[in-house]
């Protein structure tokens, strides 16, 4: 018997009210991204043991934890910036546990960082063409101000990157993410330091991502936040996985109340 | 467009000098061409690309060699500064690939390095290079050929970097610069094209390395290693603007001026005063006049990158109007 | 081959690259500033001795005491007018400073004393019986103070609660921020102590070699392949990198000339910072 996988559709800006079939929460879907048995230290100190986690196609998946429970860790070995000592991480259906994070850009991913590192002395129209590879200009341009309106940052255009503020910055960086047309996006700390209302309007450019049948995977710790748009929710302490699951699980898995208060 | 006309009436201007001017302005405007030369492939590697090197002077003098010793076995100068060139890009490939893998000040020092090498070859290797005395060459009967030659590469610089200017290379180079390790994560082929550059790089100072030995019908090696080259190139790029179509012209114009006045009677005044802009300017004006003038919209400075700005400009038939960003 | 002979000369002269290249890598350590003007303080230590024994007619003595002083006011000088000012910018900018500061530098001590070669006769001159050979009081007598002054500094910096806190600052400046270290003070005293060991190293070098100018440029490029073979930031590194590389230095000498044993210096450089960036002694912070 065959068994029909899923595809999802490259994320090509417009039309809305595109549909597609992993767009929904993914129960059923496949994994795009697999952790096993993941494991790092640096000298003496244990970040991370025996980390396994999976995120479903098309999802909005977190991971959360307290300072110190190594979620930056886990988040820069899959992004590439990182080795693991032991284990294997699975990427879009390659291995990519040693893979560079120029490879793994190729693989389909964009990424955020969670100290902004826009390209300060270019701007911002520069900053979302300087990654449009294999378009031409007018097509680069194009696409540029599709995303900038879509974040609705068009006022930005001809900024320079040091002149932003720090919530202008973390929108541009989606934006120059997702110029990639990437199928999975990591985001490295998205709502740090920034207001409820900025971190609202993420929240609803996310949702409207995944709608279109983006992967979404993300640290934080803003729990509200994670607890609110998260499909799944994976909680580390101390470099180990002490609890996952969907939002309701979460906020009342005793395990967490412990680790974070 | 206010590049072009530019470019185009100093490139005029220029052309007349052999025909109309003095025997000086020939000299001094030889010298000005192989400057700007410098500057603009300086500002390859170190304006657009961030990988600023103490060693730009190695290439030149290696083509200034190489060059000579094909003219001292009768190939004719300008099959010589090709050949010098050529040897300039061997030298770069493994180089590069080697040395830019070093973050950026140990790359820096280890150019500089590289060039005492050069420099230590040069005069240790006697028995080809004639060692301290120097090579003689034939002087070339007609300086006219030449003054053109060095013409075409010094305008042809400013146009090739003003066409990177406006292109996706040129903001690729710049994303490296301004954060290599983004860049790289983003999917900028960044190794590839950072050698490219630096190959690039060493073309244009060896090919008028052997060009100006043919001027001079001799090369030594303080001449052809001199620290003093490297200096000016430096202070040029980072007076005129690093990473910009005209920085590089604004700056060679000045230094060359003061290098007229200073550097045959007071040598040290002229190298101090050198080491004095440079400082002045990493303290003051790290981005050169150029971007200076640029951020201030100075109505003479023609607007940097400026092609994708138009084509952002142009009203398209499926976006709205702009939304000021809260 | 008279190894022993040049293996001594070769451990004599690295007790000085010793001095040099600890001074600049303290420095280093701190700041993460690569001083391209060490050198220069070196030759300007040099030909500032020269002065004070041939022109004042001042004991040599004098010149041991005086001039580190003033190679520190120097350096403190240029510590607390640019560089201070370029600490939180990219490194490229301070490089690019200490590199227009050498400039300065040697050519305006070109204009105080000439371009040209100066000794000093009559310090320190007359050989002494070493292990059987005849070994130059300069040359030992240069080694032993630039030897004892660098165990001094190391053990200043191993020991003291100053000493400590130069070290923190290196380590991890955040804390010692936390710890009420002022890192100012503490940049400050590092810059002047590395020139001061430069000024040290010009002083000890005079008796024995001709003193110029562009001393600097050629002792001061050494002492960075000392210390990136040593492993930047790393002070026992580079007290063991400048003693090998002396004696490479002296036997490539003897094997392939002058000229092209110093430049064997660079090599080796080269070599390391692309095969092993962090030194010999893999101690170093990564280049």
């Amino acid at each position: 018997m065959h068994v029909q996988r899923i595809q999802t559709p490259p994320v090509d800006l417009p039309p809305p009210g595109f549909s597609s079939a992993a767009g929904t929460a993914g129960a059923t879907g496949d994994h795009i991204l697999v952790v096993e048995g993941v494991g790092k230290r640096f000298g003496g100190l244990v970040a991370l043991s025996d980390v396994d986690l999976s995120v479903t196609r098309g999802s909005i998946t977190g991971v959360i934890g307290p300072n110190g429970s190594g979620k930056s860790t886990l988040f820069n070995i899959i992004a590439g910036t990182l080795r693991p000592d032991r284990g294997r991480i699975v990427l879009n259906g390659h291995d990519t546990t040693r893979a560079s994070p120029a490879q793994i850009c190729r693989h389909g991913v964009g990424r955020t960082f969670q100290i902004s590192r826009l390209f300060g002395e270019m701007t911002v129209l520069e900053n979302l063409v300087a990654v449009a590879h294999g378009a031409s200009d007018a097509e680069a341009v194009e696409r540029a101000m599709d995303l900038l309106a879509f974040l609705e940052i068009e006022g930005l255009r001809d900024k320079w990157g040091t002149e932003l503020s720090y919530g202008q910055r973390k929108l541009v960086e989606i934006a120059r993410a997702l110029m990639l047309r990437p199928t999975v996006m990591l985001l490295d700390e998205p709502f740090a330091g920034i207001n409820p209302r900025l971190q609202n309007r993420i929240v609803d450019h996310l949702e409207a991502l995944r709608q279109r049948g983006l992967t979404l995977f993300f640290i934080d710790h803003e729990m509200r936040i994670v607890l609110e748009i998260c499909d799944t929710i994976h909680v580390l302490a101390q470099g180990r996985v002490i609890a996952q699951g969907t939002a309701d699980v979460i906020r009342t898995d005793p395990k967490v109340q412990d680790a974070y208060f | 467009m206010k590049s072009l006309v530019i470019i185009a009436v100093s490139a005029a201007l220029a052309a007349a000098i052999p025909f109309f001017g003095s025997e000086y302005a020939l000299s001094f405007t030889v010298q000005l061409f192989v400057f700007v030369a410098l500057a603009y492939s300086w500002n390859l590697i170190g304006g657009y690309a961030g990988y600023t090197h103490f060693g730009q002077v190695a290439f030149f003098g290696v083509g200034a060699y190489t060059g000579s010793l094909m003219m001292n076995a009768e190939f004719h100068w300008l099959v010589a500064a090709a050949g010098a060139g050529l040897s300039g890009a061997l030298l770069a490939l493994p180089l590069g690939g080697a040395m830019l893998r070093v973050k950026g000040p140990f790359f820096a020092i280890g150019m500089f390095g590289i060039a005492r090498v050069c420099e230590s070859f040069a005069l240790g290797f006697d028995g080809i290079t004639q060692g301290g005395t120097g090579l003689y060459l034939t002087p070339v009967t007609d300086l006219k050929p030449l003054y053109f030659v060095l013409w075409a590469i010094a305008f042809g610089m400013v146009l090739m970097t003003w066409r990177l200017d406006n292109s996706r290379l040129g903001i690729q180079l710049l994303a490296i610069r301004e954060d290599e390790t983004a860049a790289d994560a983003l999917g900028i082929r960044t190794t590839r094209l950072k050698i490219g550059t630096f190959v690039v790089s060493a073309i244009g100072p060896a090919v008028v390395g052997s060009l100006y030995a043919t001027y001079l019908s001799f090369i030594d090696p303080a001449t052809a290693f001199a620290p003093m080259t490297e200096l000016t190139t430096i202070a040029m790029v980072l007076l005129g603007g690093m990473g910009t179509t005209f920085g590089p012209l604004v700056g060679a114009v000045v230094m060359s001026v003061v290098n007229e006045l200073l550097w045959s009677r007071f040598p040290e005044v002229y190298l101090a005063l050198v080491g004095v802009v440079i400082l002045a300017v990493v303290l003051f004006m790290p981005r050169g006049i150029v971007s200076f003038a640029m951020r201030r919209d100075w109505w003479w400075v023609p607007a940097a990158r400026g092609s994708l700005r138009r084509l952002a400009s142009r009203p398209s038939p499926s976006r709205t109007t702009p939304k000021e960003a809260h | 081959m008279p190894v022993v002979e040049l293996l001594i000369a070769g451990v004599l002269l690295g007790g000085l690259y010793a001095l040099m290249a600890c001074g600049l890598n303290l420095v280093f350590g701190v700041m993460r500033v690569i001083n391209f003007a060490h050198g220069d303080l070196l030759a300007i230590g040099a030909l500032t001795t020269v002065t004070i024994v041939t022109g004042l007619h001042l004991p040599f003595f004098v010149a041991i005491v005086v001039v580190p002083l003033l190679t520190a006011g120097l350096g403190l000088a240029m510590q607390v007018l640019v560089l201070r000012r370029l600490a939180d910018g990219p490194m490229i900018m301070s490089l690019l400073a200490t590199f227009a500061i050498s400039t300065i530098l040697v050519n305006v001590a070109i204009l105080i004393w000439g371009g040209g070669y100066r000794g000093l006769p009559g310090v320190l001159g007359g050989s002494v019986h070493l292990l059987g050979y005849d070994v130059a009081l300069s040359r030992l007598v240069s080694f032993v103070v630039a030897m004892a002054t660098t165990l001094l500094v190391w053990w200043f910096l191993q020991s003291t609660r100053f000493g400590r806190a130069i070290r923190s600052v290196s380590q991890a400046p955040e804390l010692a921020v936390i710890n009420g270290i002022s890192i100012d003070m503490v940049r400050n005293v590092t810059f002047a102590l590395g020139a001061a060991m430069a000024g040290l190293a010009g002083v000890l070098l005079a008796p024995t070699f001709a003193s110029d100018p562009q001393l600097g440029a050629r002792f001061g490029i050494k002492a960075f392949a000392v210390i990136i073979v040593g492993g930047m930031g790393s002070y026992p590194g580079a007290m063991l990198a400048a003693l090998l590389l002396g004696v490479l230095e002296v036997f490539g000498g003897y094997w392939f000339g002058q000229v092209i044993g110093s430049a064997m210096l660079f090599l080796v450089m080269l070599v390391v910072l692309l095969v092993r960036p962090r030194g010999i002694l893999g101690m170093g912070v990564r280049a």
